[in-house]
């Protein structure tokens, strides 16, 4: 066995793992046929600037199915909300009240960027609409009760814009999430489908 | 489920394309399939095995091949595995060929009148 078959073997594991748990044997015995052919110069000639063309691009492939892209603006989502909470609740700096909503309308603003046209229009097409419904609803519940929690840590005798701010954003994204809970409730559930391969072409 | 039109895949990638029609000449293993792209293109198209793979996992997940149940050749290595056309795949080859070939012959009529 030619001692270039482990070095490419440890090398198809930078592909995504649905893709090399299916087809890494194949990479590898692919590969080994190519040495017996051509020899180990061709054979990584080939497979160097294979790898370096396609290893990215799976990547992002994988990247970019619903599931995952949802996954990731949903945790930033949740971050966002957390971190805006956390500064009003904590007194460390000047001003950061402000940076607390500023937090938390870009939470409000990422939740809807992600409904958005061109959000879908960029990740692959998902049956489980269900879920994703259900998903929404509870990261809008998440930015209602930070803005409830918020709201109740920082009222006091004056009604500021900070209050009206925090009454929007809580009284906004109350009614979208009770809306999606419905709605999410309403959709048939679809069975996940075994494969969820990307759709980007060559 | 209701089975795509092939037009809907239309325009097919070139590699994608040039792996259908090395599996028009019957079931073929994965090494084979990139001997047989090489062959048929005279060298132009030489693809790398993930970019192979990656193509037929697309044909595979849109249903265009398949990979096969049993080994055509019994003395094979049995790691190899097999894929054919399925009819969807068959389909689109055609539609695809006879969409190049309409392109070729306007090319050729107006570079040069009297080729077509």
């Amino acid at each position: 066995m030619s001692a270039s078959h482990p070095v490419y073997r440890s090398l198809v594991r930078l592909y995504p793992r649905d893709f090399r748990q299916r087809y890494g044997e194949d990479l590898v015995q692919h590969f080994a046929d190519l040495i017996t052919d051509r020899g180990a110069r061709a054979a990584w000639t080939r497979t160097s600037i294979d790898l370096i063309v396609t290893m990215p691009r799976y990547r992002l492939e994988g990247i970019m199915t619903e599931q995952q892209t949802v996954t990731t603006v949903h945790l930033t989502i949740t971050l966002l909300t957390a971190a805006g909470v956390l500064s009003f609740m904590t007194d460390l700096y000047a001003g950061q009240g402000l940076v607390g909503l500023v937090l938390l309308l870009a939470a409000v603003v990422l939740a809807m960027t992600q409904r958005s046209t061109l959000a879908r229009a960029i990740r692959t097409p998902d049956t489980n609409r269900r879920r994703r419904r259900l998903a929404t609803a509870a990261v809008l519940a998440l930015i209602f009760a930070a803005s409830y929690i918020a709201f109740v840590n920082l009222i006091g005798d004056s009604w500021t814009l900070r209050e009206t701010l925090l009454t929007a954003i809580g009284t906004s994204a109350m009614i979208a999430a009770a809306i999606y809970l419905i709605a999410g409730l309403l959709t048939p559930k679809t069975p996940r489908r075994p494969d969820q391969a990307a759709l980007i072409d060559h | 489920m209701a089975v795509p039109e092939p037009s809907s895949f239309l325009p097919l990638p070139q590699v994608q394309f040039h792996v259908l029609v090395a599996l028009t000449d019957g079931e073929r293993h994965g090494y084979s399939i990139m001997q047989s792209v090489e062959s048929s293109s005279d060298g132009i198209v030489r693809m790398g095995p993930a970019t192979l793979y990656g193509t037929l996992k697309r044909l595979v997940d849109h249903g265009l091949a398949e990979e096969l149940a049993h080994r055509p050749v019994p003395d094979d290595d049995q790691r190899r595995r097999y894929y054919r056309l399925t009819g969807l795949g068959q389909r689109v080859c055609a539609a695809e060929a006879n969409r190049l070939s309409d392109l070729v012959r306007i090319a050729r009529a107006n570079l040069r009148p009297g080729m077509a």
